[in-house]
């Protein structure tokens, strides 16, 4: 049985033209392509400082 | 693709050519990152945008810089109403390749039309605004803001499941099966749509399970089964019975029908013709006695006609009978000189014929010729004198007995064929005067004396004259 009230919560306000570009400021773009290099980098650094 | 170390294009090597950076990995993200994107394309061909949506966020997840991904992500945001989403994939993607990048056609297509940017964000404000009404529990509100949302954009998807979520909470089973069937058929694997559906049939469906069972077991009831032999033998129960009510009832219904479709559509067929040949047999009515009345008017102006001709006639046939009379004062005076030339003692039948002329004109109103006149004229002062002296004679003698009533025409003869005879026009005032005709003895008397002044009939005419306005 649906409980109208618990679904009404998964129902969020649409965001407006006006705040599409604080929406496109604030997305997180982090991809596995920079979580590797970031890896790629750090274990870089361990190696030389060991 | 790309090193991501140094920016130079790489081989099929598992290492940058240019840098000797190690791109096994990398390349294994960025195969991942198309795999998905290829999952996304296939399931965005067959409607599946959940699933699409999915698939390219976890394309975008191992490489953002995907862009065909990014630009089919907001396509499919824009498919399912969610224009904003749409939009910022769209400018992201502009970003990460500026030039020969489809996303700038896209944001192109929604910028240049300022009306269809206002009515996006008619149908944004729109859909928050039912939203808070939902929150407020003023959900008709809600219901009806929805609707004019969905009449803006009818492929908003949250915007059908808001609403049919709405129809679900008031127990309006057939109204959410009909929203929930439009996200459907724009995104068929929408797992929020599907779980209401599933509530929406599981609604519906006991009353079709009520209804169908019992029409199994009424007919399986109707039939005997038993085995002769290797055959099944299905005998019908009370078949006849049934068969007979079944005749009866749709011989009722046909004979209800056949009535019904001779009230409705024959009867008024017939009185449409009925109507017609009345309408017909009118015209032709009016049309004789249109004829007959214009018959009626052209023999009246004929009889008109005929008795203006017949007074014409009559007028004629007067003027002819005058023309008549004429001839025979003619006569009258011919035969007058004829009895005269042959007889000139015998007055008193010349007298007759005079007479005759006089009756046939008394007035003398017909013109008669001159010889007419002259013969008569002649005629008269021949026999006159001795016809007046006749008529005297006879009128005086009858006076002087007293008998008035011959004494009068004789006495008025005799004046009119003698005019200088004062003694008869005395003697016939006189006689007026005894018979008690005072009107005709008075002018007789003014008479005497206009014609006969200063002799002794005029002084005794004043003096009778005096007498009778004393008596008066």
């Amino acid at each position: 049985m649906i409980n109208f009230e618990e679904e009404l919560k998964k129902f969020h306000p649409s965001l407006e033209v006006e705040d599409a570009e604080e929406a496109i400021y604030n997305q997180d773009l982090t991809d596995m392509a920079d979580l590797m290099v970031k890896v790629v980098k750090e274990s870089k650094k361990t190696g030389v400082t060991e | 693709m790309i090193c991501y170390q140094c920016g130079c294009n790489l081989s099929e090597h598992d290492f940058c050519t240019s840098c000797g950076a190690d791109v096994a990995l990398y390349k294994k993200i960025i195969y991942i990152s198309n795999r998905f994107y290829n999952e996304g394309l296939e399931r965005a061909n067959v409607r599946d945008l959940t699933g699409a949506i999915t698939s390219l966020r976890q394309s975008l997840k191992f490489n953002k810089n995907n862009v065909e991904a990014r630009n089919l992500l907001g396509l499919v945001y824009f498919e399912t109403g969610e224009v904003v989403a749409a939009l910022s994939e769209w400018v992201i993607s502009k970003n990460l390749r500026p030039k020969k990048n489809i996303a700038d056609d896209y944001i192109d297509m929604i910028q240049t039309n300022q009306n269809r940017l206002d009515i996006i964000n008619q149908t944004i404000k729109k859909y928050n605004q039912a939203l808070t009404y939902c929150n407020q529990d003023s959900l008709d509100l809600a219901v009806i803001q929805l609707k004019k949302v969905l009449s803006l954009n009818p492929r908003f998807i949250r915007a059908h499941q808001l609403l049919a979520l709405l129809y679900i909470n008031n127990e309006e089973w057939e109204k959410a099966k009909r929203e929930l069937t439009k996200c459907l058929e724009i995104d068929t694997n929408n797992i929020a749509t599907l779980r209401y559906l599933k509530e929406v049939d599981e609604m519906l469906l006991p009353e079709e399970g009520v209804k169908n069972p019992p029409k199994k077991k009424h007919k399986s009831d109707e039939v005997i089964k038993y085995q002769s032999g290797n055959e099944t033998i299905i005998q019908p129960v009370n078949v006849k019975d049934g068969r007979g009510v079944t005749s009866l009832l749709n011989l009722g219904i046909g004979i209800i029908i056949g009535v019904a479709i001779a009230v409705f559509l024959i009867l008024p067929a017939r009185i449409q013709t009925a109507k017609a040949g009345i309408d017909e047999d009118l015209r032709k009515v009016s049309e004789q006695l249109d004829a007959k009345t214009a018959t009626i008017d052209e023999q009246q102006l004929q009889i008109d006609e005929l008795t203006k001709l017949n007074n014409d006639l009559q007028q004629d046939l007067q003027a002819y009978l005058g023309t008549d009379g004429t001839l025979r004062s003619v006569d009258s005076l011919m035969k007058a000189a004829g009895a005269y030339l042959t007889n000139p003692e015998d007055v008193t039948v010349v007298a007759d014929y005079l007479e005759e002329i006089e009756k046939e004109d008394p007035e003398g109103e017909t013109s008669n010729s001159e010889a007419f006149e002259n013969l008569y004229n002649t005629l008269l002062a021949l026999v006159g004198p001795d016809i007046a002296k006749a008529y005297y004679d006879d009128g005086y003698e009858a006076y002087r007995q007293e008998n008035y009533a011959d004494a009068i025409p004789n006495l008025e003869k005799a004046f009119q064929y003698d005019t200088t005879n004062g003694e008869a026009l005395y003697n016939l005032a006189n006689a007026y005067y005894r018979v008690g005709e005072e009107e005709k003895a008075r002018a007789t008397y003014l008479q005497i004396i206009q014609l006969f002044p200063g002799t002794e009939k005029a002084s005794k005419s004043e003096a009778f004259i005096e007498e009778m306005d004393s008596a008066d």
